[in-house]
């Protein structure tokens, strides 16, 4: 959208009726030049491993709870503060880090108290204490926006999240196979007794990759997506959020090789998003959450299990990045949940809260309405 | 039966014998899953108002019509085009819509079972979509020959469908015509001679194929001379011509029908007319090596690809007491111990893999271009098996890798689509029959797609 249009729009607004000035909305609008608020909510399905992500390098007990894992990285750790090290995969996040458009969150839980994937997952995207597969907190936060907001997810139906509101709809590239790795290695588990499916997997797997990675590879790759993500974004049909989701995270075994592309697959597609953004980016807001976390100790195939904790990562052009939030709780035993898991410190929609009331202006009311069970953190984290 | 065994059974009954369990099916089964299947065997039907072989030929000739028009009136090349455009969308709609109904209809029942019945003797009595004409009607033929015929005996239907028009021009007899046939002997007398030599002659094609794909099998030990005989037997059996014969539909040609006595595996048939036909064909379906070759390919579709002789015996010893009446000959399959051996012995067809996955997503409606893009990922659009010996029926031919990862693929593409509960999946459709180390995969999946995935591509759902 070009200045004069926005001012063009504006105008017309304030001429249908003075009492649109205190809608949030024009507020945001008002503000200068800048661009419509756009939030990106990624969801990471299967628990990503904060531990491996944003490494805590001066708790002692991190590299004895983690022998191996600790000493897995094959590149250098990229610094963050004194406490904190990103993952080395995470070469654009760390960029943004540096640019202070990236704020990671550490020990963070969604107070979904068990582990089990999928009701993890169904309670981030409800954002509800008692679980309702018909409403989720991004849609209802759609609801209280006063525009004729619109929203996307890049899906084939619409996920939890964004549910509750007329104004989402669903898409997704036609073509596009998506089986991914996470589903041939999953197979290769299922079928580890059946001898004839397992060497047909196999050989499929085989000729997949003599036939060249770049067709079978790029099918659904969470880049590609965050790309045409970016693009429907900055299209300017007057979308004002959309969703990704991720597989892939569920590191029970060969952890830091699986993260490894994982984090390079999350990276780059943040980067792609970024990019296709252009100008919006700096009035864009990415949240990038998982259900939870992962154990704090090691197991004994250079993985992890479920646990609770995990982080958040919050990028954006606009954003008081370049610091780390959170309040780390350590690692040593007597500190962790249940003993295992990394303890969260703060809660996940309180963050999301915060970021809707400051992106978005909702009141406090609204906030309400968006999380019944959460009060948003007052903390400023717009810049 | 124990209550167990009971669920195991009933399990058998929606997977080996039916389509795959809609959810609340397994519950009905468990009750008495012989009683169920049984109660199955009722005739299948379809939607109403789609066309029939007979208005479809009305149809084309009416576009045939037309084009003859357009060229005696000299026409513009634009509308000819748009003519011509006309015509061929029709054609291509009313397969897809026909073949598309049989589909979702399959997917919706309550009597699955029959539907895969109708199945496997639509590939038994196989025809293809190759040719404007064969394009329209070949999906017509299960529906007007096959399935009214279901629960009949196997002579009903052998010459139901040897008399259907997608048969007999599939397999080119309706112009096979005898050499000494009044026909030809007229035609000898024509002046225009070159044309009469050109038409006129014996076509062995579909003789052929019923001995050998669809009654006797290929290694009954017939001779070529028996070939010849059938053929010179049903020359003569042709399709109206809805212009020329004011009619549509089969049409005996008497004019065409070589005269005399036919002599077939040895047996003199002395009828004249379609009687001597008929009267081969009758005997060739009541034949006990047709009995043998039926039944056994049954056994192996529903049950194994190595089946048990035992079992073929018992099927085909009750074709025999019952004049090889279809419905008994199920009977006997539903009640026989053998065809409930816990162990899956098969995997399914692509086409029941697919539709035993949407009856399973509790997917209801399905159109035309996600079919036969589903079917065509396995290589099996519906009447395109290119021969009349149909697709095969035996594992090794589907079970590749490649099909395999085609599997895959479209798994993961339709649990995007359709969204169901794993758990409750495989509840309503394995029941207690995963192993645990199924289930658990399952159950510990990292999202609640995956784990419907995992649970649709389970070696226990690929197999029955």
């Amino acid at each position: 959208m070009t200045i004069n249009k926005q001012r063009r729009q504006i105008v017309k607004m304030m001429g249908a009726s003075l009492v649109l000035l205190q809608t949030p909305v024009l507020a945001a609008m008002n503000n200068k030049d800048k661009k419509p608020a756009k939030i990106v909510w990624v969801v990471l399905r299967g628990a990503m491993d904060s531990l491996h992500t944003i490494v805590p390098t001066q708790d002692t007990s991190y590299s004895s709870l983690r022998p191996k894992l600790a000493r897995a990285f094959k590149q250098p750790l990229l610094p963050l503060n004194r406490e904190f090290s990103l993952n080395p995969a995470l070469v654009n996040l760390h960029q943004m880090y540096l640019q202070k458009q990236l704020l990671p969150i550490v020990a963070v839980g969604s107070g979904y108290p068990k582990r089990s994937h999928f009701d993890g997952q169904d309670y981030l995207e409800s954002g509800l204490q008692t679980m309702d597969h018909d409403t989720g907190w991004l849609g209802r936060a759609m609801e209280q926006l006063q525009t004729n907001s619109k929203g996307i997810a890049v899906a084939n139906s619409m996920p939890i999240s964004m549910r509750s509101t007329d104004k989402v709809s669903t898409w997704y590239p036609s073509r596009l196979k998506d089986a991914d790795e996470n589903v041939y290695e999953a197979l290769m588990d299922l079928y580890q007794d059946d001898e004839l499916l397992l060497s047909r997997l196999q050989e499929g797997l085989n000729t997949q990759a003599m036939a060249g990675n770049e067709t079978v590879k790029r099918r659904g790759k969470f880049v590609d997506l965050a790309k045409s993500c970016g693009r429907l974004l900055a299209s300017d049909n007057g979308t004002d959020c959309a969703m990704l989701e991720v597989g892939g995270w569920d590191t029970h075994n060969n952890q830091d090789l699986r993260l490894t592309r994982q984090l390079g697959d999350l990276d780059k597609g943040i980067a792609a998003l970024k990019d296709e953004l252009g100008d919006y980016w700096q009035n864009t807001l990415v949240m990038v959450a998982t259900e939870f976390g992962r154990t704090a100790k090691e197991n004994g195939t250079g993985g992890t299990d479920h646990g609770t904790g995990s982080a958040m990562f919050i990028a954006g052009g606009g954003i008081k990045g370049g610091q780390v939030l959170g309040q780390w709780p350590g690692l040593k035993t007597e500190q962790l949940f249940n003993g295992r898991d990394l303890m969260p410190t703060s809660n996940t929609f309180s963050w999301v809260g915060a970021m809707l009331q400051q992106h978005w202006q909702l009141s406090d009311r609204q906030i309400i309405k968006v999380f019944p069970q959460h009060k948003a953190y007052k903390q400023m984290l717009l810049s | 039966m124990s209550n167990a065994s009971n669920k195991t059974n009933a399990v058998i009954a929606a997977n080996r014998f039916g389509l795959g369990a809609k959810p609340g099916d397994l519950e009905q089964a468990e009750k008495n899953p012989q009683k169920w299947l049984t109660a199955q065997l009722t005739p299948v039907t379809f939607t109403q108002d789609l066309p029939g072989s007979n208005d479809l030929f009305q149809q084309l000739s009416d576009y045939q019509a037309i084009k003859k028009q357009n060229k005696k009136n000299n026409v513009s090349a634009d509308k000819d085009k748009k003519d011509n455009k006309k015509r061929s969308r029709f054609i291509q709609t009313t397969y897809r819509q026909v073949a598309t109904d049989a589909f979702v209809q399959s997917i919706n029942s309550d009597n699955s079972l029959a539907w895969r019945l109708l199945d496997f003797f639509s590939n038994h009595f196989s025809v293809s979509a190759n040719g404007p004409v064969m394009t329209v009607i070949a999906a017509t033929l299960e529906r007007e020959a096959i399935a009214e015929n279901l629960f009949n005996r196997f002579e009903d239907m052998l010459l139901a469908v040897s008399k259907h028009p997608a048969m007999l021009i599939y397999l080119n007899n309706e112009r096979s015509f005898g050499v000494k046939s009044r026909l030809a002997k007229s035609s000898k007398n024509s002046k225009n001679k070159r044309k009469a030599k050109k038409t006129i002659g014996l076509n062995e094609n579909l003789a052929r194929e019923i001995l050998e794909l669809h009654t006797l099998g290929v290694s009954a030990g017939y001779s070529q001379e028996d070939v010849i005989e059938l053929a010179k037997g049903i020359t003569g059996w042709s399709v109206a011509n809805p212009v020329k014969d004011d009619a549509v539909g089969f049409k005996y040609r008497s004019w065409g029908k070589e005269p005399g006595n036919r002599v077939l595996l040895g047996k003199t048939y002395k009828q004249k007319g379609i009687n001597q036909g008929e009267a081969m064909l009758k005997d060739l379906a009541n034949h006990p090596t047709t009995a043998k070759f039926v039944c056994t390919k049954l056994v192996k579709h529903f049950i194994s690809d190595k089946p048990e002789p035992q079992l073929i015996d018992i099927l085909v010893k009750r074709w025999q007491k019952t004049g090889g009446n279809i419905k008994e000959v199920m009977l006997a399959l539903i009640h026989a111990e053998q065809a409930w051996l816990p162990a899956r012995q098969k995997f399914k067809t692509p086409r029941e893999f697919v539709q035993s996955s949407y009856r399973a997503l509790q997917v209801k409606e399905v159109n035309f271009k996600t079919l036969f893009f589903s079917l065509n990922s396995f290589g099996q659009q519906p009447f395109q098996a290119g021969s009349p010996a149909g697709y095969s029926d035996e594992q090794q031919d589907w079970d590749g890798a490649n099909a395999l990862m085609a599997k895959i693929d479209w798994t993961a593409m339709q649990v995007r689509k359709y969204s169901a509960n794993a758990e409750n999946v495989i509840n309503q459709t394995l029941a207690l029959q995963p192993t645990e180390h199924t289930y658990k995969s399952v159950v510990r999946a990292e999202s609640r797609r995956q784990a419907l995935v995992l649970t649709l591509l389970s070696p226990e759902f690929l197999r029955r």
